[in-house]
């Protein structure tokens, strides 16, 4: 997580991958240079955090056609792509197949600096969110069921007492429940405990058992 | 659009059965009128007989009424005389009160007492005679008639060794008037009327027979020939139209082509262009960044920078350089010949006539045969009179069909010849005459922008010029303005 991010510029044109490189490597990101689509599809890293810069026109695997492949394949990194001309139709393609941008050769530094960066960012972020879910997950999967019928009415806003009512349990009972998920999720407050796993809850009782 | 034609068979068989419907119908008409004259023929026939037995009667009534007395001296008997009066009479019998005549006579004489007319007596069709008998008081009459004697030649409307047949019938016999022409033929005329005549029922038979060689031939053959020259016109005039059509979409097909090419090679030189602009640009910028970096700047890696910078610009100098020697023209200016100006407005009028046609344009050409002739290449300069009369069809579509005019007119100052071709459309708007010869600027929606451009250097290949302005009275006009042709004596041109 801590990891410097790590741009992947794919052109097979090597003037313009290396001035790229070295511009993009002005601001601090690392880059890694592949010249050839296929070669980058096998070998890149999927789990480091950072972005892809594609060029639309290449020999062989087309920069449109590598950005589909990467998709299938469930990479999250952010695609910025790159072309001599664009037309409209290349790029709605582009932004169906989940282009993050989709810049003009020859391209302003700003602009695809820019355009990196909050790639990067929007990577960083999607990344927590998708470690938060992952966790939240594991900890609701160590709920007993009745803890979990606890969870589902306790996000829906009813009160130990009515729980207790609509579960015919004490409210003592419930209270131990309570205090049990709150442990057992690691949620301080009520407010947390809402935020984390009300979608989770409302899913659970969504799908019957 | 449709492109079936007629299959190879239609206008063949097309010219068969238009000369098969012609020549029926030549046929039909050719019998009708040979009935005709037949039935015309058979009627005087019957007449002319009809008449002459009638006479033979009127004869004998005669003869029965005058009752010239007893017998005895030969003057007595001027029925004697009638043989020499008639041919056709050959005897003329008497048989007065108490003598006797041949048992034939006498049954006819009590049937011609009782019916008081004469009465036939002893047919011999066999060699055309027969007897008429008339009973009277005190003298009875009997007249031997020879059939064929009787006719009256000189009022006969057949020839007499023509091809109609004419016989005498009575019961199963028949006598041969006429023999005509025995041999059968395809057609068989035939006309049987019994004589208007009580006391000689005869039945008048005429017959002719038509054979093939008597058909119109002459006609017939004339038809056949004019239907096959109709059809073969027919069908040259569309193959003729068949193949205007196609060299038409021929001349389609390859401007697409050609726009096709063109944007392939837009496309492949924006790329070739931008590899090297994308290089220089984003080495260019990393050097500045470099430069500005607060820690110092890196100048070995700045430097790299700047040099594959150069080494970029170089690049994109090249591909420029390469496109320039693909674009042009081998060697312009080196075909240019004596051209008449008329000829490559008519060849270009003559491609474009369906538009203009279509839209509706009036064109009208002024002094293009009071000009001499230029000196250019005709393909260049038919090039251009062709891309300058299509953007001003072009501009004409934008006003309504009355008022579309295209006004193509040529004027000399004696060393150079001007062409201008002038529409009455919407003319250039302002800030697009400035820009109207460069490269890529259109004022159509998917327009390449490259036609007057290149129609600009085609010009300036022949030695020309072509300017651009709009009109006084509105629309635009495009003047091109060539040389005019060298004058090199006849034999001398190279």
């Amino acid at each position: 997580m801590n990891q410097t991010p790590l741009i992947h510029l794919v052109d097979d044109d090597p003037a313009v991958r290396d001035s790229l490189a070295l511009l993009i490597g002005t601001v601090g990101l690392r880059v890694r240079p592949w010249a050839h689509p296929q070669a980058f599809l096998d070998g890149f890293d999927r789990e480091a955090i950072g972005a892809i810069v594609l060029d639309v026109r290449m020999p062989g695997v087309g920069g449109l056609q590598v950005l589909e492949t990467l998709r299938e394949q469930g990479a999250d990194q952010p695609v910025v792509m790159l072309t001599g001309h664009g037309t409209v139709a290349m790029c709605r393609r582009a932004f169906k197949g989940g282009a993050a941008e989709f810049l003009e050769k020859p391209v302003d530094d700003q602009l695809l600096l820019d355009a990196l960066q909050a790639a990067v960012r929007q990577h960083v972020r999607a990344r927590q969110r998708h470690q938060g879910d992952r966790e939240a997950r594991e900890r609701y999967a160590q709920l007993s069921p009745r803890e979990r019928e606890v969870l589902g009415l306790i996000v829906a806003g009813l009160t130990n007492k009515e729980i207790g009512r609509a579960l015919a349990l004490s409210p003592r009972t419930v209270e131990t429940h309570r205090a049990n998920l709150f442990g057992k999720l690691g949620a301080p407050t009520l407010a947390q405990l809402i935020l984390r796993y009300a979608q989770l809850a409302e899913d659970d009782a969504a799908t019957p058992p | 659009m449709p492109y079936r034609t007629a299959p190879r068979w239609a206008w063949p068989a097309a010219g068969l059965s238009l000369a098969a419907v012609g020549c029926a119908w030549l046929v039909h008409n050719d019998l009708a009128s040979r009935r005709e004259a037949f039935d015309t023929d058979a009627r005087i026939v019957h007449r002319l007989l009809s008449q002459q037995a009638a006479q033979h009667d009127a004869v004998l009534a005669t003869l029965a009424l005058l009752q010239p007395g007893d017998a005895g001296a030969p003057s007595a008997s001027p029925e004697q005389r009638l043989p020499a009066l008639y041919p056709q009479v050959l005897t003329v019998l008497r048989r007065g009160v108490g003598e006797s005549w041949p048992a034939a006579l006498a049954g006819a004489e009590t049937a011609s007492a009782a019916s008081r007319r004469p009465v036939l007596a002893d047919p011999d069709l066999a060699r055309g005679q027969y007897t008429l008998v008339q009973a009277g008081v005190p003298s009875s009459y009997a007249m031997r008639i020879d059939a064929g004697a009787a006719v009256p030649w000189a009022d006969w409307p057949l020839a007499r060794d023509g091809p109609v047949r004419v016989t005498l019938g009575l019961g199963g016999e028949s006598w041969v008037l006429q023999a005509g022409r025995g041999d059968p033929g395809i057609w068989q005329l035939a006309a049987a009327k019994r004589l208007a005549s009580e006391s000689q029922p005869f039945t008048v038979l005429v017959t002719r027979t038509l054979h093939a060689g008597e058909l119109p031939w002459g006609r017939l053959l004339l038809w056949c020939l004019a239907a096959a020259a109709t059809a073969a016109a027919l069908a040259a005039w569309q193959h003729q139209r068949d193949a205007a059509r196609r060299a038409e979409e021929l001349l389609r097909l390859g401007q697409v082509g050609r726009l096709n090419a063109l944007g392939e090679m837009a496309a492949g030189m924006a790329h070739e262009l931008n590899q090297p602009l994308t290089a220089v640009l984003a080495s260019t910028q990393a050097a500045q960044r470099l430069l500005d970096d607060a820690d110092g700047p890196d100048l070995a890696t700045t430097r790299q920078a700047l040099a594959r910078s150069v080494q970029q610009a170089r690049r994109a100098a090249d591909v420029v350089s390469r496109l320039r020697r693909l674009v042009q023209p081998a060697d312009s200016g080196a075909a240019t010949a004596p051209v008449r100006l008329r000829e490559a407005v008519d060849g270009v009028l003559y491609l474009l006539a369906p538009q203009i046609g279509s839209q509706g344009v009036q064109t009208d050409l002024q002094g293009l045969d009071g000009v001499p002739e230029v000196q250019a290449d005709p393909v260049a300069l038919e090039q251009i009179v062709h891309n300058l009369v299509q953007n001003a069809l072009q501009a004409l579509t934008s006003v309504p069909p009355g008022q579309r005019r295209l006004v193509i007119g040529a004027a000399s100052d004696g060393a150079r010849v001007a062409l201008s071709v002038r529409d009455t459309g919407p003319g250039f708007a302002p800030g697009a005459l400035e820009r109207a010869f460069e490269p890529f600027f259109s004022t159509r929606e998917g327009g390449l922008g490259l036609g007057l451009s290149l129609c600009e250097s085609l010009a300036a290949g022949m030695g020309g010029t072509l300017t651009a302005r709009n009109h006084a009275e509105g629309g635009a006009e495009l003047t091109l303005t060539l040389p005019r042709a060298e004058a090199v004596p006849p034999g001398n041109a190279t």
